[in-house]
């Protein structure tokens, strides 16, 4: 059984090593080597039953049609040491401290651009940067008050990010679900294991909004999240948070602007709004301000917004620190707002930008990933080991085109946990993304992350539009 | 409450009911189909079906016969028919997806369950058998939703809107059937008290659930258009009369407007055709003319609707 779970050595294998099951998963892999075959397969069709029926889904599009699909669901929980969250936590709270600093200096001083650190064309020319937004003071300098943040394991001791979500991270309602699920399936593994508990997040970010309240809000504020529609992939998520934090869920369609005010359109007549926690783009919040056909948005809600009426989450133009090419200089951010080293680390990036840089990647595509600058959700991004030679070629000429829009990075070696394969274990690459919150002195994160897993095996790609699954992640207390 | 989860709540119940409405008329057609020798009749049956749907044209247009199976895939599964129950399952929980946080778990688990039991028929290929298995199907789910409606949500606002859509739709289905029927239920000195009569009656009480009742509220006395008019129009015990819709509609306006402390009234209409109808005895309706007296009831329950719509789904 041991050697079935550890076919590659150069892997990091969370659950077993050379010498045997790692202690945090001691309980835990001996529960999952007992579990019957019947009753593993019997418990794999309740816990998809109750996703359908509690209808979490994510909605899929191609060209002619959007479907709801559910995300796979692994049974064999991903677990984390109190000692291992501990660095994560530091780690996370260091980097958003200093994307805040980083995002209120580009918007006003550019301080550290004038030190030289970051070529102030990456900046300015970057099409996350909102030039609206330059001089303008959002409610106490906290631009990104949501993150999710990608990490990975490659061995004991490392965790490295991967990439910074500063816009609308989602993700954060399979974090509770999977526990949930987990939870009434398996009440005896949380009997008998010390496990953190993630059910507090909503009431956090309730807290923690209210903590940003604009300059023109006197009273308790009121909250909404803005999102699409119900055709939006995340949609579950929207109306999932909204439910949990007791507050209204909101389109475009139900908002409007007075004398820069920003009110709800209710049963009983228009309702002030003071703050918006937005799960729309920045290019679809007004029409008068961005795209001019956008349905989605309010307009008038930047002017709302600028005249201290209205405090939106996160802010336009908040995009610019999870931007690719900023990532790469995120060590530099910590260093110079912080005066500290980073916690955690990134991983190592070439910029194609830079010439030596370039060479260095198109000779050595085959063993690097290259991903777009500006892409997300696993699209627009070759893994050089994988990928046909015709693909290769193509790749190479895309990025000589534009070298600017790319970023190359080694082939990581994911770490693995094993997932229920039909009745058997088998381990499979995994990655890691926390939530955090931050608002005025503030800072939050649940001790639980999500953990999403590649089904396929062998498969780096993690992605749920691309066909990845999710596990419950447990934080262990002491 | 958002301007729009009112109304997608009044929605989602106002598609629910005629989902349910039309498995009742399905239910209907298929007895005649099993009774031999009215071809004619039957033909009519069909055609009435449609034409209380509201889909005879659509139906023409896609459909060059008047065919049974046809009619049924037509009712229950087919795109083109906005009306069809698919149409109205699919709706209605799009409409309740879009205010989940308004209803409890077990409303939107009941709902979200009709939907997947439902998307299971789609898949298989419809034979006319399958007919009875899927009209049980409708009404159990669609009373099931009720019922959990009833048991588990806070009565609130957002219950009065569920109970309007309700309400909304059965007026307005009600009037319809006995509109398409009302010929039958005039009487006509050569049909007088033939079997004809009694058999298109009992059917016209069993499109609307009512057979039973009706026997109970009128006893073993023989089935005559006095007391059927009177029992699908004016009768406050049954819950598929017009009046009880009307009852039930002003009602939740009257809660509405004292919940939210709102001065004036909502609709002078709504209150002007409840007092009208309490008062109101077959013979005036006979002499306003059964049609006529239909035809003006479904436009002013289309006005009502005007006034809830002004009042509380536009918001600003």
């Amino acid at each position: 059984m041991l050697n079935n779970l550890c076919f590659n050595k150069n892997v990091f294998n969370e659950v077993i090593n050379n010498s045997g099951v790692r202690p945090p998963y001691n309980k835990v892999f001996n529960w999952a080597e007992a579990l019957p075959k019947n009753i593993i397969l019997k418990k794999q069709i309740q816990a998809e039953n109750l996703f359908k029926k509690i209808g979490v889904t994510f909605s899929v599009y191609n060209n002619y049609d959007v479907s709801e699909r559910l995300i796979p669901f692994d049974m064999f929980p991903r677990i984390l040491t109190s000692l291992e969250w501990m660095k994560i936590q530091k780690g996370i709270k260091q980097r958003s401290i200093a994307i805040n600093a980083f995002l209120t200096d580009v918007y006003h001083k550019a301080e550290i651009i004038k030190a030289n650190l970051i070529p102030g064309k990456l900046i300015y020319k970057n099409p996350a940067y909102d030039i609206k937004m330059v001089g303008f003071n959002v409610p106490k300098n906290i631009y990104s008050p949501i993150i999710g943040t990608d990490i990975v394991r490659t061995d004991e001791k490392d965790f490295k990010v991967l990439e910074d979500n500063c816009r609308t991270p989602s993700g954060v309602s399979y974090m509770i679900e999977n526990r949930e699920i987990m939870m009434r399936m398996f009440p005896d593994l949380f009997e008998s294991l010390n496990i953190e508990s993630v059910d507090n997040y909503p009431s956090h970010l309730v807290d923690i909004l209210k903590s940003l309240a604009p300059k023109k809000c006197n009273k308790d504020p009121n909250i909404v999240i803005l999102t699409p529609g119900h055709l939006n992939s995340a949609y579950y998520e929207h109306s999932f948070l909204a439910d949990l934090m007791g507050v209204e869920l909101v389109q475009g369609t139900d908002l409007f602007v007075k004398d820069n005010i920003t009110y709800m359109k209710t049963t009983q007549g228009p309702q002030r709004v003071d703050i918006i926690y937005r799960r729309i783009d920045d290019d679809y919040l007004d029409p008068l301000y961005y795209k001019s056909d956008s349905l989605l948005g309010v307009p008038g809600i930047i002017n709302s917004y600028k005249t201290g009426n209205v405090n939106i989450c996160s802010a336009p133009g908040a995009g610019l620190a999870d931007d690719k090419a900023i990532y790469t200089f995120m060590p530099e951010i910590i260093k110079f707002y912080l005066g500290e080293e980073p916690i955690l680390k990134n991983i190592k990036t070439w910029r194609c930008y830079n010439k030596t840089n370039l060479k260095y990647v198109i000779s050595n595509l085959k063993n690097l990933v290259v991903k777009e600058v500006h892409g997300s959700g696993g699209y627009g991004m070759l893994i050089g080991s994988q990928a046909s030679k015709k693909e290769l070629k193509k790749f190479e000429k895309k990025v000589l085109n534009s070298p600017e829009s790319f970023i190359a990075q080694p082939i990581l070696e994911l770490s693995t946990v094993p997932i229920f394969d039909k009745s058997k274990l088998s381990e499979r690459h995994v990655d890691l993304r926390p939530f955090s919150l931050v608002g005025h002195k503030k800072f939050k994160l649940v001790s639980g992350a999500l953990t999403r897993v590649a089904l396929k095996k062998n498969s780096l790609i993690v992605n749920s539009s691309q066909g990845g699954g999710v596990k419950d992640t447990w934080v262990l207390s002491d | 409450m958002l301007s729009r989860t009112a109304e997608n709540l009044y929605w989602t119940a106002r598609y629910l009911e005629r989902a349910d409405s039309i498995a009742r008329l399905l239910e209907v057609a298929y007895r005649i189909s099993l009774i031999p020798n009215t071809q004619e009749g039957y033909n009519n049956e069909w055609e009435s079906i449609l034409a209380t749907s509201g889909t005879k044209e659509d139906y023409l247009s896609s459909y060059k016969e008047i065919k049974k199976d046809k009619i049924e895939y037509f009712l229950i599964f087919d795109d083109r028919n906005s009306s069809s129950i698919k149409n109205c399952i699919n709706k209605a929980r799009e409409n309740i997806k879009m205010v989940r946080t308004g209803v409890t778990l077990e409303v939107w688990n009941a709902v979200n369950s009709f939907f997947h039991s439902f998307e299971e028929l789609i898949k298989r290929k419809y034979y006319s058998k399958d007919l009875p298995e899927i009209i049980d199907l409708v009404k159990r789910n669609v009373n099931l939703i009720k019922g959990t409606i009833i048991n588990t949500q806070l009565l609130n606002d957002g219950f009065d809107f569920l109970i309007l859509g309700n309400y909304f739709e059965r007026a307005d289905f009600t009037a319809r059937i006995i509109d398409v029927k009302y010929f039958i239920l005039l009487p006509s000195t050569s049909l007088i008290g033939k079997q004809v009569d009694n058999f298109q009656w009992s059917l016209m009480l069993r499109s609307v659930s009512s057979y039973r009742a009706f026997k109970w509220a009128y006893g073993n006395s023989e089935i005559d258009y006095i007391k059927i008019i009177d029992f699908l129009i004016l009768n406050d015990k049954c819950p598929r009369s017009l009046y009880f819709s009307v009852e039930k509609i002003n009602f939740h306006f009257n809660r509405l407007k004292k919940n939210y402390k709102q001065a004036g009234s909502i609709s002078p209409k709504i209150e002007n055709l409840f007092k009208k109808l309490r008062k109101l005895s077959v013979n005036d309706i006979l002499e306003e003319g059964l049609h006529d007296f239909l035809i003006n009831f479904i436009e002013d329950i289309a006005d009502v609707y005007q006034d809830l719509e002004r009042k509380y789904f536009i918001g600003t």
